[in-house]
Formats: structure tokens, C-alpha cells, sequence
């Protein structure tokens, strides 16, 4: 038997083109793009990148640090703030293929509204993460994020937050939930945002999100769990599901299978896999 | 429960399902058998799941190529009369083909004795499973090795369920640990024998050293993630104690299967001993 034919799992890669598969939440190095900033992010990017072949992904969105303070090595954030082309690095090398919303650190405002002018405004970067973890991290609902957000909206981009609700409470304080993040869209009812991972415990983040149209789920981040995206689906639709990989540290199998083997319509799974991301980044809604 | 004419016809309708599903899930060799060594049957007590009816379970199984399935009960995790459970969980899989039935044993039960005693000489179960962190019991507890060797005595394999759900989504009221492994070594030393599977781990690569040097001991491939999970876990061990397991209907069946090739780093002779050979293996050496 010849390997690659034999993809247990997996519809065929006639199907698997036809989703047209942009992926969301591409996490190579997300914590640390490596000391030259770089080589940890090009060696997980690389990693992964049989299993997106092998999914017949189309282009898929990451996370650069900027050098505004969203890691703890200050040899990086010095690198990244002077060095625009180390950062601009990944996105050169496969420039058909990575998308990139920048990390931003909502503990630093002014910081990060000059890297959203310089990363958004002048390009190529589509959007903003708000990260649950590190120096960055801080409650998604705090009103001190206010002109963040609102430079974002001027600038039409993309707002992803990560977000987790944790049985027995938040293991750090600024990390945000569902509930969070429907208290600060419904302040921006205009903008767009994320909801990344449905708030792992997908059933409480998808009731806590639902009534805010301004508010996308994600789909990375936890365990296959069987029955996520059929709740999605009823409860939000399909136009308001976007898919993501999590790739390398999560899997295509974990991710993958939560779409394609849902019990929803084959056009639910075009518009979740790929045609809603496209439209939030106003590309072809085709 | 289905009579066998009705089993028949949904054979049939299974059948139909898989014609129909082959394109969409690629061609499966018919020599080709996938065993999945991680299953349930019944409701889990915290929501329904989309596969929870055993005839669901079954053609999903049938659709994508899994011949076989090791099925355990979710009802084995809180019901006490562990008697009628594992008597249902015998009588469904008769009526399928694909489903070999695991029973439960609850350690922390009067007599469990003679619920082993009847998965092994009344069910003809080939092997029973447990759930320590459920049941509320270490596995360096006495019980535990003398269910080691009354299992090691019968022939019988002991699955040993690390975990059911990521602990991070567990119900608020009934959060549990995942299971310490650390005294397994010393309790498979101890009796000659013992053949165990470690069912949900999330890594056990802390352990590899001491672990790998013991070829009575299987690990499954439910849980284990990140897109190269499944080769470093054969390379760390060795690829005879890798089986696949999905942790279905819990979990979608599918995401297990694609983790084992998408990085393409296993031959096809691993892989296929990842899939199907290692389980074969292990029940023709257990029923030898």
C-alpha cells in the first residue's frame, strides 16, 4: 500500500480543496519566535507544514510579537522594535501562504497604538491578538483597552482574543472569558471580534457570546470534543464560526475532524473553514 | 435493544452509508482492518453526544474504515451495580460484528472479585477497564495489585483510563484528577504477567525510560496531540506499545486517525502496527 493514498480520517484531497481552507489561529512559536527572532517561528512553521499540506490549507494566520513588550526577553523586543524586517521575515518567505495579526500588549496602550499604525495602517498585518498569558495579557473587558480598540475599528481590522473559561476559576487574572469579551463588544457593537477556542468549555462560551452578533468563535484550542460545531451551528450559525489549526502544538486531526466530521450541511463547512475568515478580512467572498 | 432482523437491516443501511461516505473519506483498502482500542458505549453522564447511540457509533466506525472497537460503558464510571452494566455492555456488542466489550471493574465496590470473575469466565471478555481517579483509588493500592494478578491469572488485559476530559472543562461538582501514574512500573514488576494499556494520557514521555523497557505495557492515542504526537510517541517507546484509540463518542473518531499520519513521519509498517497490528498482536498473545 502506497502511504500516500491511504488517509484514514480524512475526506479526499479533491474535498479537501474545494473547502478552500484558510486557517485562523496558526500558532508556530507563539509564546517566543526564538532568539533571533525568528528561528524557533521558521522550525514550527516548517514542522507543520505536512499536516497543512496534507489538509490542502490555502493560507493561514499567525501572530507576530512586534516588540512592544508581549514577551519577557528583552533581547527579542529590542530586536523586533529596531528590526522590522526580522519580523517581516516569515511573512517574506511565504508570502502566499501567511497571514499575520499582530500581539498586542494591553498593558502598554501607547506602545501598541504605534505598532498598530505601523503594522496595520501601513500594512501587511489585518488584525490584532489580545494573548491570555504573558506581559501583554490583561482582561479584555478593562475600559484602559478603550483607544486600542477603537484605532483597530478606524482601521477595519480584526480583533482575536484569546479566550478560556476554566473550571474552578482562572489560573491568571489576565486572561479573559466569553463573558468578557460579550461585555467589551457590546460596547463595540460595530467592530468584529474572536471569541479564539469558544472558551474551551465551548458550551458555556457559546451561551456566553451568542447574543452579540459582533462575535465569531474560533475552533482550536481543546480536545475533538463530538458536538461543538453542531451547538455552534444552532446556536450562532455557520456565519459565525471561523476554523483554526493550532498547528503545530495542537493537530490537523484535533482541528480538522471538529468541522468535517460535524453533522452540518457541506456549505456550513465551506463557510466555517474558510469563507468567513476571508469575509472578516474582506477578501473574495467566493 | 434491536432484535436480528433488525441488526441485519441496519448492517444493510450501514453498509449504504459506507458506499455512499467512501469518497468523501478517501478510499479505504478493504484488507486494511483499523482497530480502535479506546471506546464507549451509553450516555455520558454530563451531555448527550452525537454518537452515543451504539448503532451511530457503529456505522461512523463502519464509514471510516474502524473493523474493530474496544468498548467499554460510561455508565461504568458512576452507576454502582457494575453487574448490569457490564451485562448490557455484553449483550449490545453481540449485536455488532466490530465491537469487542471491555468490562468495568470498580475497585472501591464489595466483591468486585466476581465482577472480574464474570467478565473473564461468564462474558469472555478479553479484558476489563479502570477508572482509578473515578472510582477514588491510587494504583499503588493493595486492590489494585491483586486485580494485576487475578487478571494475569486469566489471560486478561487491564486498561487503565488515565483520564475522561480535559480537567480545565470538567463539571464544577465533580472535578477529577487525572490519574498518577508513577506507581505502575513498580506494580507491573511485581506481578509476573500483567498486560496493561494506558488509555487518555495526555504525554507519558517523562516516564519513557523506565517505561519502555517494559513490553507488557501499551499506551493509546486519544489524547496525545500536537501534529508530530504520534511518532514521538513511538520513537520514545517502542512501536509495539502504541495502539490507536479515539476515546469515542467522547471525542470525534476521526481526529485520532488523521493524528497518526498527518506529519507523515511513520513508515507504513508502523503505522499499520499503530492502527491495527500491536492490538492484534496483544489479544493473540493474551488468547494464547
Amino acid at each position: 500500500m502506497n502511504r500516500k493514498q491511504w488517509n484514514p480520517g480524512l475526506p479526499s484531497p479533491e474535498t479537501l480543496k474545494r473547502y478552500r481552507i484558510w486557517d485562523s489561529y496558526f500558532t508556530p512559536a507563539h509564546g517566543h519566535p526564538g532568539d533571533d527572532g525568528s528561528n524557533a517561528l521558521v522550525a514550527d512553521i516548517k514542522r507543520a507544514l505536512p499536516a497543512i499540506q496534507k489538509g490542502r490549507f490555502e493560507r493561514a494566520c499567525y501572530f507576530p510579537h512586534v516588540g512592544i513588550g508581549t514577551t519577557s526577553d528583552q533581547n527579542l523586543e529590542h530586536l523586533l522594535r529596531t528590526r522590522p524586517d526580522v519580523v517581516l521575515g516569515p511573512m517574506t518567505r511565504w508570502p502566499k501562504f501567511l497571514i499575520g495579526m499582530i500581539q498586542v500588549n494591553s498593558n502598554d496602550v501607547p506602545a501598541s497604538l504605534k505598532a498598530i499604525d505601523r503594522w496595520l495602517a501601513d500594512g501587511p498585518m489585518v488584525g490584532v491578538y489580545l494573548p491570555g498569558g504573558g506581559p501583554g495579557a490583561r482582561r479584555c473587558d478593562d475600559p484602559a483597552l478603550g483607544p486600542l480598540i477603537e484605532r483597530v475599528a478606524e482601521l477595519r481590522g480584526v480583533i482575536m482574543v484569546h479566550t478560556w473559561f476554566k473550571t474552578g476559576g482562572k489560573r491568571n487574572p489576565s486572561e479573559s472569558t466569553p463573558s468578557e469579551l460579550a461585555v467589551l463588544a457590546a460596547r463595540y457593537p460595530e467592530q468584529t471580534f474572536v471569541c479564539a477556542h469558544a472558551g474551551g468549555e465551548w458550551q458555556r462560551g457559546l451561551r456566553a457570546i451568542r447574543q452579540h452578533s459582533n462575535v465569531h468563535v474560533e475552533t482550536s484550542g481543546f480536545d475533538a470534543t463530538a458536538g461543538f460545531i453542531e451547538m455552534a451551528v444552532r446556536e450562532i450559525t455557520a456565519g459565525r464560526i471561523i476554523f483554526g489549526s493550532h498547528l503545530p502544538s495542537r493537530s490537523l486531526g484535533t482541528e480538522l475532524a471538529k468541522v468535517i466530521s460535524a453533522d452540518i450541511g457541506e456549505e456550513d463547512k465551506r463557510l466555517i473553514l474558510g469563507q468567513n475568515f476571508r469575509r472578516l478580512l474582506r477578501v473574495d467572498s467566493k | 435493544m434491536l432484535n436480528r432482523r433488525q441488526v441485519i437491516q441496519l448492517s444493510l443501511s450501514s453498509a449504504t452509508v459506507a458506499a455512499a461516505t467512501s469518497d468523501a473519506m478517501g478510499a479505504v483498502d478493504p484488507d486494511e482492518r483499523i482497530i480502535d482500542t479506546n471506546s464507549h458505549l451509553s450516555r455520558w453522564p454530563f451531555r448527550r453526544l452525537p454518537l452515543d447511540h451504539v448503532e451511530r457509533l457503529v456505522n461512523k466506525y463502519r464509514s471510516i474504515g474502524i473493523t474493530e472497537a474496544w468498548v467499554s460503558s460510561f455508565d461504568g464510571l458512576l452507576h454502582r451495580d457494575i453487574t448490569s452494566v457490564n451485562e448490557r455492555l455484553a449483550s449490545q456488542s453481540k449485536m455488532f460484528d466490530e465491537l469487542v466489550p471491555i468490562g468495568v471493574v470498580n475497585l472501591n465496590l464489595p466483591d468486585w472479585e466476581s465482577d472480574l470473575q464474570r467478565c473473564c469466565e461468564h462474558h469472555q471478555m478479553f479484558g476489563v477497564r479502570l477508572y482509578p481517579s473515578y472510582h477514588n483509588y491510587e494504583l499503588d493500592d493493595p486492590m489494585m495489585l491483586e486485580l494485576l494478578r487475578r487478571a494475569a491469572e486469566n489471560g486478561r488485559l487491564v486498561q487503565i483510563v488515565v483520564a475522561l476530559e480535559d480537567v480545565r472543562t470538567q463539571h464544577s461538582r465533580l472535578r477529577v484528577k487525572d490519574v498518577d501514574l508513577s506507581p505502575l512500573g513498580e506494580a507491573l514488576s511485581r506481578v509476573e504477567g500483567a498486560v496493561v494499556q494506558v488509555l487518555n494520557a495526555r504525554s507519558v514521555a517523562d516516564r519513557s525510560n523506565e517505561w519502555s523497557k517494559i513490553d507488557r505495557l501499551y499506551f493509546d492515542t486519544a489524547r496525545v496531540d500536537s501534529t508530530d504526537g504520534v511518532p514521538q510517541l513511538v520513537e520514545q517507546f517502542h512501536a509495539g506499545q502504541v495502539m490507536l484509540g479515539t476515546h469515542a463518542p467522547l471525542l470525534i473518531p476521526e481526529a485520532a486517525l488523521i493524528r497518526t499520519h498527518e506529519s507523515g513521519q511513520l513508515d507504513v509498517a508502523t503505522l499499520r502496527a499503530v492502527l491495527s497490528g500491536n492490538a492484534k498482536k496483544l489479544m493473540a498473545g493474551l488468547a494464547s
